[in-house]
């Protein structure tokens, strides 16, 4: 069980906007990516830590999160460092979607929430069941739980580890 | 059931008779490709899972693009520790400055991609690949390292959504105008995110290679998961002679399960312009005749091929690039640029006015040369067009094709190739 405070997406948020053109070429790590997380989303993001400091748990978004169709891995780290530990949506870029099974980031998909949520309201989400309970105004979602793969991954703390692990152990991963 | 051909090549890669959308497979990769700015953290990656040797040394491809030639001492720190880890893993195919071309560009041209095989890269426009029939994706680092050690990635078979091409092209008409064209009809935004699209019917046989890449390359814009087209003998006679290894001539059934079809008459798709900002923001050329701009370029993974110079060769014949107009070309590769060299395209551009620039992404990210700046228009042969795309916030980008570039540059305004002189 997963408890904390979502930050509520009021439009399609692009990954070319999680991450600016200024950090693309920097080095994946959470601890800096996270620092300009979410710069072009929002003007009140753009400073420092500016998303971070709001200390948000979730992210409750629409359609096509992280969409825009780019590939960099910062996207997901960036957030990761900002505290994130799921992100609900209608609908997620496959690229970005991918990204965060690899990372063990869940990135859930529930079809009504984006309209029954709103920023610094407190939800608990349940990874074992996919049930999302917003404790605020006491409205419950479901959503889209995840395959066996990706909960495999996300157990073994990301893609990487799940990866090592089969190579120590001289096992085949697929 | 019968089976798409992203299908046939997901269950052969995966050792299997038959696979599902939906399900989740681990494929045997054939190439994996890495360039400049993240192949260094691929690298690093990859080391730590354990390993010291890459799956294959002749089949992980490393290509310098976004960064060189560097114009700034930080990218040339950058380039050479690429250089150093390239190296330090005895890689075969290393495609640095001197050598160079875009990442996806070099993928095809140098045959690393194969009808029938599954091939990765670390940027978003390894769709491309699907021009020769092959299952081309862009992943992350993550993907890419533990490919580099195992040889293999998961993959989710994705849903199909063909579209069947009829119809005649028209003077002047590109792949790039159908693929704006598409991208108008069915949003950028995406219904069609995780699906392979499939590019089928007489249009598209009548396609070459060029036009096929074009198409596919702009499918990862579509919010797709990959574009393909089934090879052919177009297909065959672009890989003979480079294709690296051996390759299986694969179609879809037909009785194959696609999602939506969706019938393009091209004989109706004419030169189509996408306004700032937004991709899905499609119009006829018609609607956009007279509009002043500023800088034209023409290049990227998208539209730096030769089969682009030859059409703006064939339109700047003789004429004069507007006084008020910078334009810079970029051959895709340097296989491009000694190609359009010998043929005579580049001297007629140069006749006209055009700077050329040494093959790279160049402005196309917005972090190389010949970036935007506040208040340019530029009208751009490339992918992307959003806010500060190409540099600053506070420029604007019209998509086009090429052709429609070029007659644009000549008259300072944008032009309809088809109505220019
Ligand atoms: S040319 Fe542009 S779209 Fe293509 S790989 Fe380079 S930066 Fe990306």
């Amino acid at each position: 069980m997963i408890r904390g405070k979502c930050w509520v997406a009021d439009d399609y948020v692009m990954a070319y906007n999680i991450i600016i053109q200024e950090y693309w070429i920097s080095p994946i790590n959470p601890e800096e990516n996270s620092k300009w997380v979410m710069a072009g989303v929002k003007e009140e993001f753009n400073k420092e830590n500016g998303f971070k400091d709001g200390g948000y748990t979730f992210i409750v978004a629409a359609h096509n999160f992280a969409g825009g169709g780019k590939s960099i891995e910062h996207v997901i780290t960036g957030l990761m460092g900002a505290g994130i530990k799921a992100v609900f949506a209608d609908s997620f870029a496959r690229l970005q979607f991918r990204n965060a099974i690899n990372y063990g980031l869940p990135f859930v998909t529930s079809k009504d929430i984006a309209k029954g949520c709103n920023t610094g309201d407190e939800l608990e989400y349940d990874p074992s069941t996919g049930n999302i309970t917003n404790l605020t105004t006491n409205k419950s979602f479901n959503s889209v739980p995840a395959a066996p793969f990706v909960a495999e991954v996300e157990s073994a703390g990301g893609l990487m580890n799940f990866v090592r692990d089969k190579i120590a152990k001289g096992q085949p991963i697929g | 059931m019968g089976m798409t051909i992203t299908e046939k090549i997901m269950a052969r890669t995966s050792g299997r008779d038959q696979v599902k959308p939906g399900e989740l497979v681990w494929v045997d990769i054939n190439t994996v490709m890495t360039m400049d700015y993240l192949g260094k953290q691929c690298f690093t990656k990859f080391r730590s899972l354990g390993k010291s040797e890459v799956f294959d040394k002749d089949r992980v491809i490393c290509v310098s693009d976004h960064l060189v030639p560097p114009p700034n001492q930080k990218f040339a720190t950058m380039l050479n520790e690429w250089r150093e880890v390239v190296r330090e893993h005895d890689i075969t195919h290393f495609y640095d400055l001197g050598r160079q071309g875009i990442a996806h560009q070099i993928m095809v041209e140098q045959g690393h991609v194969l009808p029938g095989t599954v091939s990765i890269g670390t940027d978003s426009h390894a769709n491309t690949y699907g021009a020769v029939g092959a299952v081309g994706n862009a992943v992350g680092v993550t993907d890419a390292a533990v490919a580099m050690a195992t040889g293999k990635a998961w993959f989710r078979v994705p849903e199909a959504v063909k579209f069947n091409i009829t119809g005649t092209w028209q003077p002047w008409i590109m792949a790039k105008d159908l693929s704006l064209h598409i991208m108008g009809m069915m949003h950028w935004n995406g219904h069609l995110i995780y699906k392979t699209l499939e590019f089928t019917g007489p249009a598209i046989s009548a396609l070459d290679m060029a036009g096929r890449m074009t198409l596919c390359n702009m499918t990862v814009d579509l919010g797709a998961k990959n574009g393909i087209v089934a090879p052919d003998q177009v297909t065959v006679d672009y890989l003979s002679g480079v294709a690296k290894g051996e390759w299986e001539m694969l179609d879809s059934d037909e009785d194959a399960h696609y999602e939506a079809v969706y019938e393009v008459d091209v004989t109706n798709v004419g030169p189509t312009v996408a306004l700032p900002d937004k991709l899905d923001d499609t119009v006829p050329v018609e609607k956009v005749v007279g509009t002043k701009f500023n800088k034209a370029f023409v290049g990227t993974c998208t539209n730096g091929r030769l089969e682009d110079l030859a059409i703006m060769a064939q339109i700047l014949k003789d004429k004069q690039i507007h006084r008020d107009i910078n334009m810079i070309v970029v051959p895709a590769s340097q296989t491009v640029y000694l190609d359009a060299l010998r043929a005579g395209y580049l001297e007629t551009l140069i006749e006209a006015g055009a700077a050329i620039d040494t093959p790279s992404c160049a402005s196309c990210a917005g972090i190389h040369t010949g970036v935007a700046g506040d208040g340019d228009i530029v009208l751009s042969a490339g992918n992307r067009n959003m806010k500060g795309r190409m540099g600053s916030k506070n420029a604007q980008i019209y998509l086009t094709s090429p052709a429609v570039v070029a007659a644009s540059s000549v008259t300072g305004v944008i032009t309809d190739p088809r109505t220019f002189n």
